[in-house]
């Protein structure tokens, strides 16, 4: 990779002070921004994550004085994991890395993008501020069922409630413009030669994400708008004393929140499939194919919801059951290309990798559980116990968690400049991998033994205390593999190794242009004739034959006759690309 | 390193929490159907996970980049075959795993046209209840004391079908028996009903329940038992219960004071009574919520968790004259045990 | 896309970093982002509607006879209603008008055309004011059970929608007035008429559904 030196100009641009990053509209910061809310927000998460497990370590009330402290704790710590970091961190990562990756300067709507960013502390701060209202905090869970999140006395009669609603919308808000947004972007401001099927997988799972944000996220505000009314309108939705319907919740919000599941990990899956080839120095296997799986899930996606809903005795059992099997057939496809793009590959294991890997074996395991489920009669037994707590946590913290801390790894010289210290990437990988399987394995046990989700407490009896115990363990465990990687954050920002433009021999777009990129991106791009454009530009057009024409979604220009096709050699990428400049001029 | 965390992972979840993996004994002809079900998905989930883990793990092991590796490894793009081969076999895999399911499912949703008891389960914050009925929907006697420790519990025959109706006046619950491997919910507004079959051997046995869906602060101590009894011992434990339920209350001793006291909307309409001291008393108290909303109105130390004096709680819609015995002058709390709010605890002055 | 219209991409998005305007110069060929963005929010809109309707649905099917006995003929299709379904059919084409006004260059008539829209949109609004005012004297409120509720909330959704439509075209009526479209550049009413077209099209469906179903 030829290098140049970024204009003094362009890096004080883009460090720039505290007023500049707050009005800022550019994707990397907004990236950025994105990234370090959302990760302030996992330790919020996490704290009370660890408050429910020490609440829960021994039977006995210890550290709650009643139940109602321990129903918000879990309410919130699933909310703000969720919807404050999960969701937006994913978001974040496709904010710094989507424009990069297609060659575009920037978002389509850069105005837009702030402030799509600027609605999640605010949703955040509104959603903890239940705490100091007199009710406390919401409490009927993250999924809020109704008459519970209603506001009869012994419900939910508090403002905390109304906050959860409020802050859900405007969070969802957030999503939907965000979801608009990477759209636009990507249908219409990909570089030249960048063809749908020449684009990374990264960007293919950001695309389906937002189709699924935009059609499904707009369902959830309008259960949780259909709530306020009840609560605070005197509505009848949901109340069934004045002609309501109580499961009509349920499945107005499991429309959207099952393909909400899929927002919280295809851009995870993304990442991995960044990840996975280029430590395996290969190409991932079989594009299309995933590019299909990922279609696929996501528009089975819309289909499955009611398996939350099995023994509410008011679905269609075989057709849910049915459709929520099936939707393990392409996420298996994904898998098993996974494997095979490092079958017979070289595999350097960086930290990016590590956590890569961890995704992979985890997300197995929480994906086969979630399979168990699918057998309505099977998940009768394990509705909503500790079985059902350790598949999501399998699936979101196993697999979409790991993913975004591959991708932190992985992106981090690209937003910085400097390199992650590895072998404290190391550390926090190994406490994080075992801390998690010793959290939440034991969770399947004491599921399958009969423990109940959402319970402050146990009778001693049940035979539920040494699981419960290592639990807890595990907890901590993972709570203590954060100081590594904020440890790690802070000196390597300062001290890390200079990264230079291309750390990892990557092979999309991003690793191009300068790290940190300046601020409109590229100077100048490769020709891209493949998925892999800085690949070809390294080592030619490997195994590909003639690149193939694009599909006729957008149009697109012919191979350009001026630029000559990308030689073997390792040196010339900067010759060989065609600069903003030329196009201009080429007008 | 990482090798070998896996390769434990692996080996605690073939061995000891293989076995730890396995459902509790089951307990009806549906549990039975249930873990037979649970035991082949199992077994093909153990194969699965072990037949990719072990791939992942092996190409680990196997691709990492030796010094040696400066070439490209071959770029392979992808294989159709290959493709085709693992879209296909999972589908095939899962579509038997969905036809045994369904197959299951039949069998264990399956009702019959004239169950042998019938119980009307009643789940209202935070108390189960259980009507017994006749064929014709007649409530013979309600057990409202829903665990084993205080001499209740759901008591029914081994070897007879158990046709359960599922109500709630207030928000959602879930009835939850481990070791029946089912549960099912009771919504507000729905009838929901299932019916089971204990297996003659278990006769003597007791099920631990539990509330399964979050129903607010005291969802955890919605606790109940299933009895087995023989048919014999049913129909004397049914008897007794008809019985209790038609008793009349002892007569109050003359110059009581009697007050009077209510509930509605799950609040006492005052939270302020005052009975002269040393002397018996009672109150007439009305529960005019809907049915399936117990209340009761004991008397504490105002500390609020010394009992003083217990009363039996009453369904919604009914009344009833709790008689306390003489108390000495002072303050105390009256309070509903079943909804220990604010709204439901009072102040009584007794002078 | 082209690589003149990346280059236009870049710029523009240059320009909006900066805070300048950026009205969406409309890419060369194919739909202008402004226009595909707007396509989408009434995607999530669609949605949000669907929700609402699912409820809808659902709870009249569980609810019988539907309207309850005591507010039976409330709902009057030949009533003031059917002059705010009129009115309102109307401004969607008095906005495809100026769409076509400012596509042909004629500013004024785009400026005429928006006035009539914004005006009618107000009338319509004016009208439901009326009508839910004569619904409250009858005593149907929100809290008159499944009905009342299901009513007042999608009507009321609607208005809502009416109410920010009416102020977008408040907007493209003042930005017209200050000579900011022409026929080349135009994107935002394009988006704004998609947005009237959508909420006319919600309100013939509810209209359908409340009144005539
Ligand atoms: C990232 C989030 C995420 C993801 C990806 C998934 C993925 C899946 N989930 Fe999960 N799920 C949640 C998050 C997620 N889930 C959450 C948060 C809840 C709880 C909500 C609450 O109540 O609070 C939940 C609950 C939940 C339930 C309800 C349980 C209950 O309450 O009773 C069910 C039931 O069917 C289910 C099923 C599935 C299935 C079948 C998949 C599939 O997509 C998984 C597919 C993957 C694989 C199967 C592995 C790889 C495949 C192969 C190697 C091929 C071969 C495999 C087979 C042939 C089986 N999930
Ligand atoms: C992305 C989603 C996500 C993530 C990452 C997690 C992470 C964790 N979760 Fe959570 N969880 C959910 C989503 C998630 N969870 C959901 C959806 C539910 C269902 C809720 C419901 O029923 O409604 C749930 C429920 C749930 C329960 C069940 C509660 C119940 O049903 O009663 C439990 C119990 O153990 C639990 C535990 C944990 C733990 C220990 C972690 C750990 O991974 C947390 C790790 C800890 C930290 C990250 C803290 C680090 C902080 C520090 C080290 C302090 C440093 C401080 C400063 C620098 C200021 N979770
Ligand atoms: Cu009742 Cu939980
Ligand atoms: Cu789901």
């Amino acid at each position: 990779m030829a290098t140049h030196a970024l204009s003094p100009a362009a890096v004080a641009g883009y460090r720039g002070g505290l007023y500049e990053w707050l009005t800022t509209t550019d994707h990397k910061k907004i990236g950025i921004l994105y990234v370090i809310n959302s990760f302030l927000f996992f330790l919020i998460g996490g704290i009370f994550a660890l408050l429910v497990r020490a609440e829960l370590a021994a039977p006995g009330l210890q550290l709650f004085q009643n139940e109602h402290v321990y129903n918000e704790s879990f309410t919130i710590h699933a909310t703000v994991m969720i919807f404050l970091f999960i969701i937006p961190m994913l978001a974040g990562l496709g904010n710094f890395a989507v424009p990069l990756m297609i060659g575009a300067p920037d978002m389509a709507f850069p105005r837009i993008n702030a402030l799509s960013f600027w609605m999640l502390p605010l949703g955040g701060i509104l959603l903890l501020m239940g705490f100091l209202t007199p009710g406390g905090a919401a409490a009927a869970g993250w999924t809020s069922y109704p008459p519970l999140a209603g506001n009869s006395p012994l419900a939910s009669p508090g403002p905390g409630q109304d906050l959860w609603i409020a802050s859900l919308v405007l969070i969802g808000t957030s999503s939907i413009l965000g979801g608009i947004n990477f759209l636009v972007t990507i249908f219409k401001m990909r570089a030249p030669g960048m063809t749908l099927f020449r684009m990374p997988i990264m960007v293919w799972t950001v695309l389906v994400t937002s189709i699924l944000v935009v059609m499904a996220t707009p369902v959830i505000t309008s259960a949780i708008v259909m709530l306020y009314i009840d609560r605070n309108l005197g509505g009848s939705f949901f109340n069934p004393e004045s002609g309501g319907i109580a499961v009509l919740y349920q499945n107005v919000f499991w429309f959207y929140s099952h393909p909400a599941v899929y927002v919280m990990v295809l851009p995870a899956m993304g990442v991995i499939s960044e990840v996975l080839p280029v430590f395996s120095r290969k190409p991932l296997f079989g594009y299309k194919a995933f590019v299909f799986a990922t279609a696929g899930i996501g528009a089975l996606g819309f289909s499955v919801w009611a398996h939350h809903m099995f023994t509410t005795g008011a679905v269609f059992l075989p057709f849910f059951s049915l459709m929520t099997f099936l939707i393990a057939v392409p996420t298996g496809v994904k898998m098993f290309n996974w494997v095979f793009t490092m079958f017979r590959g070289q595999l350097t294991f960086s930290t990016p990798l590590l956590f890569a890997v961890g995704f992979l074996t985890m997300f197995l395991i929480g994906g086969i559980n979630g399979a168990f489920s699918a057998s309505v009669p099977v998940d009768f037994a394990l509705h909503d116990t500790y079985w059902v707590v350790a598949h999501l946590h399998y699936v979101l913290f196993g697999g979409s968690a790991f993913g975004v801390f591959a991708g932190i790894y992985y992106w981090f010289p690209k937003m910085t400049g400097r390199m992650l210290d590895e072998g404290l990437g190391k550390v926090q990988f190994v406490l994080m991998f075992i801390g998690f399987n010793l959290t939440f394995f034991p969770m399947h046990i004491l599921g399958v033994k009969g423990m109940p989700r959402r319970i402050a407490d146990y009778a001693s009896g049940a035979g539920w205390n040494d699981w419960n115990l290592v639990a807890t363990i595990g907890g901590f465990l993972i709570g203590l593999s954060m100081l590594p990687f904020i440890w790690n954050v802070f000196v390597s920002l300062r001290n890390g190794k200079v990264a230079g433009n291309d750390p990892w021999e990557g092979n999309t777009l991003e690793w191009a242009t300068t790290s940190p990129p300046p601020p409109y991106n590229f100077d100048r791009l490769p020709e891209i004739r493949s998925e892999r454009p800085l690949f070809d530009a390294r080592h030619g057009l490997v195994g590909h034959g003639e690149p193939e024409p694009g599909p006729a979604l957008l149009e697109q220009p012919a191979p350009s006759g001026e630029v000559p096709a990308a030689p073997d050699d390792e040196a010339g990428v900067g010759e060989q690309t065609t600069t903003g400049e030329d196009l201009e001029t080429k007008r | 390193m990482v090798l070998l965390l896996i390769a434990v992972v692996a080996v605690v979840f073939l061995t000891g929490a293989g076995s730890a993996l396995y459902p509790p004994a089951p307990a009806t002809d549906q549990a039975r159907e249930i873990a037979s079900l649970y035991d082949i998905v199992f077994a093909i989930a153990v194969a699965i996970f072990v037949a990719v883990e072990g791939l992942i793990v092996w190409s680990i092991i196997r691709y990492r980049r030796k010094p040696t590796d400066t070439d490209l490894p071959p770029q392979t793009h992808g294989n159709n075959f290959v493709e085709v081969l693992w879209t296909l076999i999972p589908t095939v895999i899962v579509l038997y795993l969905f036809v045994i399911s369904w197959q299951t499912l039949n069998n264990i949703e399956a009702v019959s046209v004239d169950p042998d008891v019938r119980v009307h389960a009643v789940a209202g914050q935070f108390q189960w209840q259980f009507e017994y009925l006749d064929a014709n929907g007649q409530v013979l006697a309600t057990q409202s004391v829903p665990v084993a420790d205080q001499g209740g519990g759901m008591a029914v025959p081994v070897g007879r079908t158990v046709y359960v109706t599922l109500d709630s006046p207030d928000v959602i619950h879930a009835w939850y028996v481990p070791r029946f491997l089912f549960k099912r919910d009771v919504v507000p507004g729905q009838t929901n009903h299932f019916e089971f079959t204990l297996d003659p051997s278990e006769a003597g046995q007791t099920y631990r329940g539990q509330c399964a869906e979050l129903c607010g602060t005291g969802h955890r101590v919605m606790l109940f038992d299933v009895l087995a009894l023989s048919q014999a011992d049913f129909d004397a434990w049914l008897a007794a219960l008809i019985e209790k339920s038609n008793a009349t209350p002892p007569p109050l001793p003359s110059g009581a004071t009697t007050l009077t006291l209510s509930a509605e909307n799950i609040a006492y309409d005052t939270l302020e009574l005052e009975v002269p001291a040393d002397t018996p008393f009672a109150i007439q108290f009305a529960n005019n919520d809907p049915p399936g909303v117990p209340h009761d109105a004991d008397i504490r130390e105002t500390d609020n968790t010394t009992v003083v004096q217990d009363q039996p709680t009453i369904d919604g819609g009914t009344s009833t004259t709790y008689t306390y015995d003489p108390l000495p002058a002072g303050t105390y709390t009256f309070i509903c045990s079943v909804h220990p709010i604010p709204a439901m605890t009072g102040t009584l002055t007794v002078r | 896309m082209t690589a003149e219209s990346r280059a236009v991409a870049a710029s523009e998005a240059h320009g909006a970093s900066h805070g300048t305007a950026v009205a969406g110069h409309a890419a060369s060929r194919g739909i202008s982002n402004p226009v595909l963005g707007m396509l989408l929010f009434i995607t999530s809109e669609v949605m949000f509607f669907s929700g609402l309707f699912a409820a809808y649905f659902a709870t009249r099917a569980a609810n019988q006879p539907w309207p309850p006995a005591e507010f039976q003929g409330l709902l009057d299709p030949l009533s003031l209603i059917l002059v705010a379904t009129i009115i309102l059919v109307a401004s969607s084409f008095t906005c495809q008008f100026a769409v076509w006004s400012i596509r042909r260059g004629d500013r004024t008539g785009f400026i005429r055309n928006i006035t009539v829209t914004f005006v009618l949109g107000v009338i319509f609004l004016g009208l439901q004011a009326v009508d839910y005012s004569i619904l409250f004297s009858e005593g149907l409120t929100m809290g008159s059970g499944a009905f009342g509720t299901t009513y007042f909330t999608l009507t009321g959704f609607h208005g809502a929608h009416v109410f920010g439509g009416v102020l977008m075209l408040g907007v493209i009526l003042y930005r017209g007035m200050l000579g900011q479209f022409s026929s080349r550049h135009h994107d935002a009413v394009e988006a704004v008429s998609l947005y009237w077209h959508f909420v006319d099209v919600v309100w013939i469906v509810l209209f359908s559904v409340l009144y005539l179903l």
